[in-house]
């Protein structure tokens, strides 16, 4: 949200470049620009990104208005597509995950300014070039500012405690990964965990809603079991073995998870990890920034730290940002100019650091800040959030076709097909036979 | 060319005109295109006809969500005039002088926007920070997924349209039961009549007109309804409390695929009218024999 | 419940109203129990959103008692009273539902004069049809009206959507046909015999309306512009669809979509906003309460 803290930067800012105005006029004229960025989780991380821009403006003389559009109850799709369908709106706005693809027919390309950051700071993980770049285009720019992995964020006590785990020492603070433990740290292993701790009184708190937190820790269940719905040439997969083993692992950790998770939208794992009734959520590090301030006992005791492994690997849900520019913005030179100024390494520092860590840079030379391994209390809480080694970086729902997997990320398949595997009672046949029939439907042109 | 401007009926007609216009260009003229836009193809290039309406009826969440709107409309209706009913007799009872204050308090969940209104009930209905829970846990009883659980999800969004919308059949009910004339009661009570036989001869005979128009009211305002289910649990779980409204909204906006949208919306509007023919049909018949 | 108990054929006079007289009692007695109880669940929400505005974050997310507050405090208030975002939707409310009811009362009051009293070709099922858009849910048309605007947008250049003013033409699609109904009853039940003395005098139609039957009709007038205000206020699906920008938001929806974030324990300054943003209607009703229900009923008692 934005405080009033920030308007009244953002009034100075603007009385700062009205003071210098009269000088160059003709200048300003160059332009206004109207951008939508996503409203951060993490207070304070929108002031920064605010004043980046804020400085670029004052400096190109360009007029910019800045709008700051939560995800919660998709209202940042909402935009997204009613932008799209009246063809005005704001120039610049923020797309995650598969939005930015969806909407390819609508963007500008970008592929001087993507091509110019890969040369200067190296290319992005294969998942962030499957979503950005279509039909050989980049469409939109790689965006530091939401970028985040939805890793395990665990109770260090609980686990310690109850489910005889230390993911301090599986993942220890400024050193690699311990390799015997964390090569036993897989999908089996968690869900004996949930059990121990759903014995203990503290279960898992994993959503199986329908909002984004819920799809990807499912879809991340689902292709470390090497279970797709959809394959890359967009033939419906979802009737073969793996998808049924995926289902039947997701029955038994159901039973150990509280039991309205069928209806927890993005903030329920929060609170529930916030209010100490949890012992491991799947969430970027806002969980534990927010219980730092009001929950200083809880964010003691919490790690973050790599997904488990599957048969086929192991997938880290992740959700990569995009700036996408608009086909109809009538500034698009100041759009790409603004997009390449947030991309340095001096913005993108700035960014990681007022997110508290939260955000991960799309490319790969800059993943190098020391902020990770300096955040706490705990010390080193946040050391192993940035991907690496064994961790496959995954979006739900690839390698599917990007208009099919936007469907099913936003109708929320996966998480629906557990619903009626589990709390509805179905059996495997009739929700993969339900699977089937919405996925002909994604088909729709 | 004058006369004309000032004949009676050009004057009538231009007073009427700005009515007309506007009804015309943002209701009547949309209706119209909508059913136009139900007939193309997802990226409104391409004319399907019927396509889309072939289309939806072979998906089983569409059958899911008319069942659920129908049930939905017509259990919260039944449950609002029943109480609507219950309490105006209630305050009917009461002496003239305190029944204002009475009726004062009871308006208010009708006075409130429901969308707000809708947040105090969600926070209630938290998952985790229920106060209801919290009283059910004092006494005993095991707490409520009042969202989580689909049944419990219905139950939830049903009672919170009963609590907003039944004050309005209180007080539509109250006004009319005021219009009985008394002497009824009173010829009622001579020929030997209990309460029951007084509210099912006398009562409920003379306010049919009121209880039919605010029905039929009261239906078309609950079916379409978008705001509460929205707010609390934007048709989930499970797609398990997805009324048109917020059905229409997810496919069309959400989903990027208006036709279909408009689709589902255009379902309510046969429904609508076949109830509103109905009913209109009795009272005007009603109205005759008076 | 009408009077209870048979009335037995018996007793004496005496004896038969005094068992009258003791069921009526009961009758009362059980109609003030229920009332209480219909009280308490109609008022719990309000109260608990007025008991949570007072609570700390720290308190909310400590859930130990629900109720009541222990720790009470105004920051809540304070802080969303100065918060400009908060006072743009407030602001943004009270110009839309203001000139909504503006715009509402002219097409209505002409609209239900000309319909009450003067006879024109279609003038009888006008009136009786302007009561059937309502069949005609809003939730069908924003779909269709989201392209209409847009097509506009391109046609004229002019910004609709994502704008306030958006509303102030879609507003009144709701309003106008009830208030346009409610003030022909109203209109109606003035006696023709003084529009027969006002044109023997001399006076025009103009005249006739703003002399005569909008003085008369006042009271009706009042109940319907509470009513466009009231819905005005309330309206939630056209906004959420047509405006997406903060500073073209309206209350509910800025309620709605900005104060429930990440944020987690932000449910005191939720609670807050949304007992703020539904003060205005509820101040009108505790003022003018009895034209509120007046115009409620008109359709009771007027047929």
């Amino acid at each position: 949200m934005t405080t009033s803290k920030f308007d009244r930067r953002r009034f100075l800012a603007a009385s700062a470049a009205a003071v210098v105005a009269p000088y160059v006029r003709t200048a300003r004229a160059a332009g206004s620009l109207a951008v939508g960025f996503w409203d951060h989780w993490v207070p304070g991380a929108n002031d920064a990104l605010a004043k980046l821009c804020n400085e670029w403006a004052a400096k190109e003389k360009v007029d910019l208005k800045i709008d700051f559009i939560t995800s919660q109850g998709n209202k940042l799709l909402l935009t997204i597509t009613s932008e799209a369908q009246a063809k005005s709106g704001h120039d610049i706005l923020s797309m995650g995950i598969w939005y930015a693809a969806g909407q390819a027919a609508n963007l500008e390309p970008v592929d001087d300014v993507v091509q110019a950051l890969i040369a200067q700071y190296g290319a992005p993980p294969a998942a962030v070039e499957y979503l950005g770049k279509q039909n050989g285009h980049w469409i939109a720019v790689p965006a530091t500012a939401g970028s985040q992995m939805k890793g395990p964020c665990a109770r260090i006590d609980f686990f310690k405690q109850y489910a005889g785990l230390d993911p301090t020492k599986m993942y220890p603070a400024g050193a690699p990964p311990d390799k015997a433990l964390s090569d036993k740290w897989t999908w089996d292993t968690f869900l004996v965990a949930a059990e121990k701790c759903h014995k203990a009184g503290f279960p898992f708190g994993i959503g199986m809603g329908q909002t984004p937190d819920s799809v990807d820790s499912v879809g991340a269940i689902f292709a470390a079991h090497g279970a797709h719905l959809v394959d890359a040439q967009g033939n419906i997969t979802v009737n073969a073995d793996a998808t049924r083993q995926a289902l039947e692992y997701c029955k038994k950790l159901v039973q150990f998870l509280p039991p309205d998770v069928f209806a927890w939208d993005d903030a329920s794992n929060n609170k529930w990890l916030i209010s100490g009734k949890g012992a491991l959520i799947m969430n970027p590090p806002s969980a534990w920034a927010v219980a730092k301030r009001d929950n200083p006992k809880v964010a003691e005791q919490l790690w973050t730290f790599p997904a488990p492994k599957g048969p086929k690997g192991r997938f880290q849900p992740s959700i990569p940002f995009y700036w996408g520019i608009w086909k109809f913005s009538k500034n698009k030179a100041a759009a790409k100019s603004l997009l390449n100024y947030l991309s340095q390494r001096s913005a993108v520092e700035q960014l990681v650091q007022a997110s508290g860590g939260y955000d991960i840079p799309g490319f790969a030379g800059l993943r190098d800040f020391k902020i990770w391994a300096e955040v706490g209390p705990p010390k080193g809480t946040l050391y192993h959030y940035p991907p690496s080694g064994d961790q496959i970086v995954h979006v739900s729902g690839a390698p599917a076709p990007t208009s099919i997997a936007t469907q099913m990320y936003t109708q929320a398949t996966l998480t629906k097909m557990i619903a009626k595997f589990t709390q509805g009672g179905e059996s495997m046949d009739k929700v993969i036979a339900w699977a089937g029939s919405e996925l002909e439907g994604f088909m729709r042109v | 060319m004058r006369k004309f401007l000032r004949r009676k009926s050009t004057i009538a007609f231009a007073m009427a005109l700005p009515l007309v216009v506007v009804i015309t260009s943002l209701v009547i003229y949309p209706a119209l295109y909508s059913i136009y836009l139900a007939t193309l193809n997802k990226s409104m290039e391409r004319f399907v006809g019927l396509g889309n309406f072939s289309f939806l009826f072979k998906r089983e969440t569409f059958w899911m969500v008319v069942k659920q709107s129908v049930i939905f409309a017509v259990s919260a209706v039944l449950f609002k005039a029943l109480i609507g009913l219950f309490v105006a007799h209630c305050v009917h009872n009461v002496p003239a002088k305190g029944q204002r204050k009475w009726r004062g308090m009871l308006l208010v969940p009708w006075v409130l926007p429901p969308a707000m209104s809708t947040l105090a009930w969600l926070w209630l209905f938290d998952p985790s920070y229920s106060a209801f829970n919290w009283l059910f846990e004092r006494v005993g009883i095991s707490p409520v997924p009042w969202l989580g659980d689909p049944y419990w999800a219905r139950f939830a969004v049903i009672l919170v349209n009963v609590w907003v919308g039944a004050p309005f059949f209180m007080i539509m009910y109250l006004a009319a039961l005021k219009s009985v004339p008394e002497q009824l009661y009173e010829a009622a009570a001579i020929d030997g009549a209990n309460w029951w036989q007084k509210l099912w001869y006398v009562t409920l005979p003379m306010m049919r007109n009121i209880i039919a128009i605010t029905a039929l009211f009261s239906l078309i305002v609950t079916f379409a309804n978008f705001d509460i289910v929205r707010v609390l649990t934007s048709g989930g779980p499970v797609d398990q409390t997805h009324v048109f409204a917020t059905y229409a909204f997810n496919l069309g906006i959400q989903s990027n695929d208006i036709p279909l949208g408009a689709c589902v919306s255009l379902f309510m509007f046969p429904i609508l009218g076949i109830a509103a023919i109905f009913i209109l049909r009795d009272i005007a018949r009603r109205g005759t024999e008076a | 419940m009408a009077t209870s108990g048979p009335a037995n054929p018996d007793h004496a006079g005496r004896a038969q109203r005094g068992s009258m007289r003791r069921d009526r009692r009961r009758a009362l007695i059980w109609s003030y129990v229920f009332l209480a109880i219909f009280v308490v669940f109609f008022l719990t929400p309000p109260i608990y959103m007025f008991i949570t505005s007072l609570k700390t974050s720290a308190e909310i997310s400590a859930g130990s008692a629900p109720w009541w507050v222990s720790d009470p405090t105004l920051k809540n208030y304070v802080e969303l009273l100065t918060s400009p975002i908060y006072l743009t939707f407030f602001r943004n409310s009270v110009v839309v539902a203001l000139l909504v009811v503006l715009v509402t009362m002219v097409v209505s009051i002409l609209a239900a004069f000309s319909l009450s009293r003067m006879k024109f070709w279609g003038s009888a099922t006008l009136a009786t049809g302007v009561f059937l858009t309502y069949l005609i849910p809003d939730t069908l048309l924003f779909i269709p009206l989201f392209k209409i605007f847009a097509y506009l947008h391109d046609l004229t250049g002019i910004e609709f959507i994502n704008h306030w003013w958006i509303l102030v033409l879609l507003y009144p699609t709701l309003t106008i046909p009830f208030c346009t109904w409610i003030m022909i009853g109203y209109f109606s039940s003035i006696p023709k015999e003084l529009d027969e003395a006002a044109l023997i005098d001399g006076a025009g139609y103009f005249q006739l309306l703003t002399k005569i039957f909008i003085p008369v009709a006042l009271p009706g007038i009042i109940a319907a512009t509470i009513f466009a205000f009231t819905v005005s206020w309330a309206q939630f699906l056209y906004p959420l669809a047509f405006t997406t920008s903060t500073d073209q938001l309206v209350l509910p929806v800025g309620i709605v979509t900005t104060l429930i974030k990440g944020d987690v324990f932000n449910w005191g300054q939720i609670m807050t906003g949304a007992l703020l943003g539904a003060a205005p209607p509820l101040i009108i009703y505790a003022f003018l309460m009895d034209y509120y229900i007046a115009g409620l009923t008109a359709g009771a008692t007027k047929g």
